[in-house]
């Protein structure tokens, strides 16, 4: 009777400190600590397609159809929506159309090359008031009326290395004139400064003669290319300042014969120099790479809507790592073109 | 149920005991060790499944941080313009620009990355149908036909890592590797230049995991999206597939299985680059390793404390009921009749003083059925002496011879006296109802026995009785005195020619004093002492005496109590004198009492 007791009392104890241990079973792991789920892919929230609108100070230009290339690239690649519109000449008035159209299409981004800093506020200004970010980009604005400019290059570095490759090319001394685009063009006048900085500080025995507007119109260039050719025997070199000078000043040069009498020098797109400095019309060229400026344009804007801004040394995809001074986005260093390597460019 | 508990209330009380005490010990020490263990595994669990997740983000953060490096690696090409020059072209005019390109980007990619960069196992071009490569150790499959994508790869600008088990490069002594594929843009002419492959040693995993501060036995992977081991702590299960990767609960955090033999405590951390998942199991097992002395000394405790439980338990339930089984047998014992028991129990304890209360109840009872059942005994006997003298044929015999002889004689007078004493006689024998006699009637008898032995031995015999008292008044037991009158002639008057027998009756300290005084040759020492045994005996023990004298020792004793009875003095040759003491007590003290009756 006692052993059946104690049997029971042990099969008791055996039931009740097994208990617990065989209970859960429902699902095959059980959560001991979460710090949140993580959401699966298909309830990641579809995106709206961003827009951002890309103003060049004109449209048809070697210069800015590059820019329009890398533009529509990244946003092929970016997945957003670009439209590239410009005036057709470098005009800030027509800019100001052109921007207005595009605040009335409520786009998510304007980015600018200002033709002229200071008649562009009102319009980018009542664009931010509507919520469109604006920022600029190869010609700046005023701060306040922009979240940040994007720079090719630095300005001063562009401006003495300018000055540099023509004082290589007449053996530091002679006359020289200067070609620029628009007089009103801020990033242009930067440069000018630069360059003429640059040859008080090194280059005494080389003088500046005269500088000329082309409006970045490539047929006013030629007249004024020629118009110097004429009106300076001694000019040694022309230096364009924007990128419709040098082959104006090429062309010109080919044609009045003094082919290695005067240099040429600037800024501009390898394309069209190809041939002239084949020939030997122009010796170098600068630039950067308008295609990657445009590039860069739309993918620094879509992070904008993102709520990202540029950070110094950021890498960016298919662009590589650019510098931010202030609020300035530098995107790199500038290459120069010379009849060796000109063919490996294709812009 | 309800039998249950009907057939437990029949259990025996110790088992009911023993049952009562293990609940009580072993129900709260198996509820307190299991509770306490479990609380304690459990908080382990989660304190363990709260800190591996954030090792393991660190450890993603180290991970993403090395990851980060090498994703920056292609950037080192753009360093060289004399490679990028070379990436651009696309025709040649003679094999031997083809070669000298190749050996400027192979040279190249050699400075830059496998002399450069420790981890990096070899690196891989391809470009407009041309392969560059340099690597560290001898490799064998990657060839630019072999490859599914070539350098038209539309990657959009990004980068991404393969797998081992996705191509088919395999280097010598197969070490684990992970190749980061990345698209060659020329930024300037916005042109597709190829895809360059870096192989990564994995080797730098180990090293995060060397510096994971994480439990000992665990295992510690790193998965694709896809459940592709891409690293694990065991390197022979690295390309392997985690097949339950899809059903992991998704979260960050920890989880622990359920179904398995073994279970596991998984820590996950979905944070990692390129969505990997940094994988951290432990058995729990292991992991309860440290607990397992707590669990061990819990278990050895619980059964010492059930093991001391269970003996004080059998110990009490015994005590408790081992006194009360033994009363139990000790009653049934004098219920059959046997009253010498030995119910003496030490314990002062309810058992004990029950115990103690049995003994005197059964002493009491012992006592009631002497005094009742002895006396009854005695009283028979004292009976059938009573009749054995009435019909005493020697007696008899001798006294009808002696009434014939004085016949013959002619003397009458003696005749007429001797048949009215015998008859006197007689008559006092017949009425034995009566226990008790008036002193007188007693002495009376004695007178005639006297008498007539008197007659019949002529003057060998002489006798004298003297009372000092009112002996009508008072009264004492039938056939006291007889006895011992007939053993003073038996032995008297075989060694006596002149034979004296003397009888005083008289009252001292209010009892009553008979004396038989003889001068018989008295008692040997050898009979006295064993005469005066028998007296100071318990005269219960003996009752077929044979001695008249300790027949009526004894009744007296028994009758009155100790203090009375008889009284033998001897001198060899001088006589023997008998002294019988009993309570006085009056005539009517005893009619009241039989009335009473």
């Amino acid at each position: 009777m006692a052993r059946r007791t104690m049997t029971l009392v042990g099969l008791f104890i055996l039931v009740f400190v097994s208990g617990c241990t065989t209970t859960n079973n429902k699902g095959e792991f059980e959560v001991v600590y979460s710090k949140g789920d993580v959401k699966g892919e298909t309830e990641k929230i579809e995106e709206r397609q961003y827009t951002i609108a890309i103003v060049p100070k004109l449209v048809n230009i070697p210069y800015f159809n590059a820019v329009e290339e890398g533009a529509l690239e990244a946003g092929e690649e970016l997945g957003v929506k670009v439209i590239y519109k410009g005036p057709t000449v470098a005009d800030s008035t027509q800019q100001i159309k052109v921007i207005e159209e595009l605040i009335n299409q409520k786009v998510d981004v304007i980015a600018v090359s200002a033709n002229d800093p200071d008649k562009l506020v009102p319009v980018l200004k009542r664009a931010q008031r509507k919520d469109i970010k604006v920022i600029t980009w190869d010609s700046d604005t005023h701060s306040d009326s922009r979240e940040f400019f994007i720079n090719m290059v630095n300005p001063e570095t562009l401006g003495r290395h300018l000055m540099d490759t023509l004082a290589w090319n007449v053996d530091e001394k002679g006359e020289f004139a200067i070609i620029t685009g628009s007089k009103s063009a801020a990033n242009l006048n930067v440069w000018l400064n630069w360059i003429k900085v640059q040859q008080r500080d090194y280059y005494p025995n080389m003088k500046l003669v005269e500088v000329v507007a082309s409006d970045d119109d490539p047929h006013k260039a030629y007249m004024l290319a020629k118009d110097l050719l004429a009106k300076y025997p001694n000019l040694k070199g022309i230096i364009g300042n924007s990128s419709v000078g040098p082959p104006a000043a090429a062309q010109a040069v080919k044609e009045e014969g003094k082919m290695g009498e005067v240099a040429v020098v600037g800024l501009s797109s390898p394309n069209p120099m190809n041939e002239y400095l084949k020939i030997g019309a122009a010796q170098v060229v600068t630039l950067w790479s308008p295609k990657k400026l445009g590039y860069l344009t739309v993918a620094l804007a879509t992070n904008l809507v993102d709520g990202v801004y540029p950070s110094n040394q950021q890498d960016v995809p298919q662009v590589g790592r650019i510098h931010v001074i202030e609020d300035t986005v530098i995107m790199g260093e500038p290459i120069d073109f010379t009849k060796e390597n000109v063919d490996q460019y294709d812009f | 149920m309800t039998f249950k508990w009907k057939s437990f209330k029949n259990y025996r009380l110790m088992t009911k005991l023993i049952f009562t005490y293990m609940l009580l010990t072993v129900l709260p020490v198996s509820l307190i060790g299991y509770v306490a263990y479990s609380q304690y595994t459990k908080s382990i669990e989660e304190q363990v499944g709260e800190y591996i997740p954030k090792v393991l983000d660190q450890a993603n953060e180290s991970i993403d941080y090395y990851l980060a490096d090498v994703k920056q690696l292609p950037e080192l090409l753009y360093n060289s313009n004399q490679v990028i020059e070379v990436l651009r072209k696309d025709t040649y005019q003679n094999k031997s620009s083809l070669l000298q390109d190749r050996f400027i980007v192979n040279s190249y990619l050699t400075r830059t990355y496998i002399n450069g960069e420790a981890d990096v196992l070899g690196a891989f071009i391809l470009s407009k149908n041309r392969l560059f490569v340099s690597s560290k150790i001898p490799y064998s499959g990657f060839a630019e036909d072999m490859l599914p994508f070539g350098q038209d790869l539309e990657l959009k600008g990004k980068q991404s890592f393969l797998l081992p088990s996705q191509v088919p490069l395999s280097f010598k002594g197969n070490p684990p590797y992970i190749l980061l594929m990345r698209q060659i843009t020329d930024t300037e002419n916005r042109m597709n230049l190829g895809t360059m492959f870096i192989a990564v040693d994995l080797s730098f995993m180990s090293k995060v995991v060397e510096n994971l501060e994480t439990v000992n036995n665990a295992d510690l992977s790193l998965l694709s999206d896809e459940g592709q081991m891409i690293y694990h702590t065991d390197s022979e299960k690295i390309g392997l597939m985690d097949e339950q990767f899809q059903k992991y609960p998704k979260i960050n955090g920890s989880f622990r299985t359920t179904g398995e033999e073994e279970n596991r405590l998984i820590s996950i951390s979905r944070a990692g680059p390129d969505d990997w998942v940094l994988l951290h199991s432990v058995k729990l097992k292991n992991l309860t390793e440290r607990t397992d002395l707590v669990r061990n000394a819990t278990i050895i405790v619980f059964i010492v404390i059930i093991l001391l439980g269970t003996l004080i338990s059998i110990f009490l339930a015994w005590t408790v009921s081992r006194p009360i089984h033994l009363l139990t047998h000790q009653m049934k014992e004098v219920e059959k009749g046997n009253f010498e028991v030995d119910v003496t129990s030490k314990s002062s304890d309810e058992v004990g003083m029950l115990a103690k209360s049995f003994h005197s109840m059964v002493a009491k009872i012992k006592d009631l059925i002497r005094l009742n059942y002895q006396i009854k005994l005695q009283q028979k006997e004292a009976e059938l002496y009573a009749l054995q003298s009435q019909i005493n044929p020697h007696f008899m015999y001798n006294t009808l011879e002696t009434i014939g002889m004085a016949v013959e004689e002619g003397e009458n007078d003696t005749v007429v006296d001797m048949v009215s004493i015998l008859g006197r006689m007689l008559r006092f024998s017949i009425s034995n109802k009566e226990k008790m006699v008036n002193i007188d009637q007693e002495v009376q008898h004695m007178k005639d026995y006297l008498t007539i032995q008197k007659i019949r031995f002529e003057d060998r015999i002489e006798f004298s009785i003297q009372d000092h008292m009112e002996t009508k008044r008072f009264v004492t037991p039938k056939f006291i005195l007889q006895p011992i009158v007939e053993n003073c002639m038996k032995h008297g008057l075989d060694h006596c020619h002149h034979f004296k027998v003397e009888i005083l009756i008289e009252i001292k300290d209010q009892e009553v004093h008979f004396t038989v005084k003889d001068n018989g040759p008295g008692i040997n020492e050898a009979v006295m002492a064993e005469l005066n045994k028998y007296l100071q005996m318990d005269p219960m023990g003996r009752r077929d005496s044979k001695f008249g004298l300790i027949n009526v020792h004894g009744r007296i004793t028994m009758m009155f109590g100790e203090q009375y009875g008889l009284h033998i003095e001897s001198k060899g040759g001088i006589g023997t004198e008998v002294t019988i003491r009993i309570p006085l007590i009056p005539m009517d003290l005893l009619n009241e009492g039989e009335r009473a009756n």
